[in-house]
């Protein structure tokens, strides 16, 4: 009978630091694809994950108040890879290559906007002109709402997931999807072939009603 | 008729538009809308989701391999002494607490003209080198409390430097909050116990924030009263510490 989670990690916190392993051979490599989902680069994924499982062990003490390790672990990833994102825009500011986006409201101003030149997890959707922008669109949000929006798109995790995940309230989680796909919108739909940019959304590129 | 709003219709996409039947039934009877739900649905079914490499042979492997060298190895072994335990490990635990907090209070509390400084070692009361080492790590842990509910909310919001406190004092918070359990203070576990949780949130967050993930955690604190609580066990437990000790040396003071 396999070991559950909850017992290597009690053995971990016993003191045997090699049981850890066990933890790292079962959950790396869906933390890889989760990490890669928003990151779209293995360099970068492959370093996250370590990061990941560091900051786990670092913390395993608190993880008796959680009550799934994977969901406990995937937290942390989402949250370093944040970070990443975060540092990532740090650094392309410095390299004068940062792109604002073009219709920032209020709250945009204070938040991170990615480099639009980089296409983050869309490298592979570069075959066609249609997936191009859908790269691009993807590099305008910012990374909460990326994050967000990769959670409930492109993995199907719950509102309540992304609101614990990130730490917000589920109206908050909420709102950040919808901005995610609000600002797809405005960049995918002028190319979608349902009209002009005027006639495909009643709200074209304004705020929520 | 009032149309739906675009979230409404985006969120009803995915299944979370609050009173999902009233927007379902609007759908039913209103073209314009339902043509607003086909738009959104044509573009989100255009972004697929993303096809991810398989990572190479042997990643587990070599993912331990460049995790093991960076395991911090006191990490387990304090851990390991502060765990129940067989009764002689008990009391390595126990010693071992006490050290580290006596060199925790005097790295952290360097108080001129203390009696504890001028008493020779021998005389030092060790739970009295606790509590005045938690009451340290209560004014840290407030000063940090209010530079994240003061801080600047204009521009980019960086908590770098905040994290990194956090992050120490969370170590420490760890290493009193199992102290004061086993010296019988409920109170100050409690306390502990909750300001851990929120360290915790500001540690492993984002080091830039947007004004709602600031929020947020502000509302953690304001909501659970903890710069209040901090404030409040923190005075009490420095008046503690600076009590006179009764004749006998006090040693079973609570924390």
């Amino acid at each position: 009978m396999e070991v559950t989670d909850a017992t290597v990690v009690a053995q971990v916190l016993a003191g045997d630091r090699d049981a850890f392993r066990v933890l790292v051979e079962r959950h790396s490599r869906s933390i890889f694809r989760v990490i890669y989902r928003m990151t779209g680069n293995q360099q970068d994924t492959e370093e996250l994950v370590q990061e990941t499982f560091l900051r786990a062990y670092k913390s395993l003490e608190r993880f008796e108040l959680r009550a799934n390790f994977s969901t406990w672990l995937y937290r942390i990833a989402v949250n370093r890879t944040l970070d990443f994102l975060g540092a990532r825009k740090t650094h392309m500011q410095t390299k004068d290559t940062y792109q604002i986006v073009d219709n920032p409201d209020a709250e945009d101003r204070t938040q991170i906007q990615l480099p639009a030149q980089e296409p983050g997890p869309d490298r592979l959707l570069l075959s066609s002109e249609m997936k191009t922008k859908i790269a691009g669109a993807l590099g305008l949000l910012t990374p909460a709402e990326r994050v967000a929006f990769t959670m409930r798109h492109m993995e199907g995790r719950s509102i309540e997931e992304i609101s614990q995940t990130l730490n917000l309230k589920a109206s908050a989680a909420k709102n950040s999807v919808f901005r995610a796909v609000q600002k797809l919108r405005q960049q995918l739909e002028p190319y979608a072939g349902q009209g002009s940019p005027a006639r495909s959304s009643r709200w074209g590129g304004s705020a929520v009603k | 008729m009032n149309h739906l709003s675009e979230e409404q219709i985006v969120l009803h996409y995915y299944g979370d538009a609050d009173e999902a039947a009233e927007v379902e039934r609007h759908l039913a009877a209103c073209p314009e809308c339902r043509a607003e739900f086909a738009r959104v649905q044509s573009t989100l079914r255009q972004i697929e989701p993303l096809e991810v490499p398989e990572p190479a042979p042997g990643f587990e492997e070599k993912t331990w391999l460049n995790l093991r060298d960076r395991l911090p190895e006191e990490g387990g072994f304090l851990k390991r002494l502060l765990r129940p335990s067989p009764p002689k490990w008990a009391f390595a635990g126990v010693m071992a607490l006490l050290l580290a907090a006596a060199f925790l209070a005097g790295r952290f509390w360097p108080r001129p003209g203390q009696q504890i400084a001028q008493q020779p070692p021998s005389q030092v009361n060790p739970q009295r080198v606790i509590l005045v080492a938690v009451g340290d790590h209560l004014e840290r842990s407030q000063m940090l409390l209010v530079e994240i509910m003061n801080a600047d909310t204009k521009g980019p919001i960086n908590l770098s430097s905040e994290q990194a406190e956090a992050r120490e004092l969370l170590d420490s918070n760890h290493l009193y909050r199992v102290s004061s359990q086993q010296a019988g203070d409920p109170q100050v576990a409690r306390l502990l116990d909750q300001l851990g949780r929120v360290l915790a949130e500001i540690a492993n967050g984002p080091a830039e924030v947007s004004p709602g993930d600031l929020e947020q955690v502000r509302h953690t604190i304001q909501s659970e009263g903890l710069l209040f609580k901090v404030r409040v066990v923190g005075s009490e437990v420095n008046s503690r510490a600076r009590r006179p000790e009764p004749s006998g040396g006090g040693v079973n003071q609570r924390l």
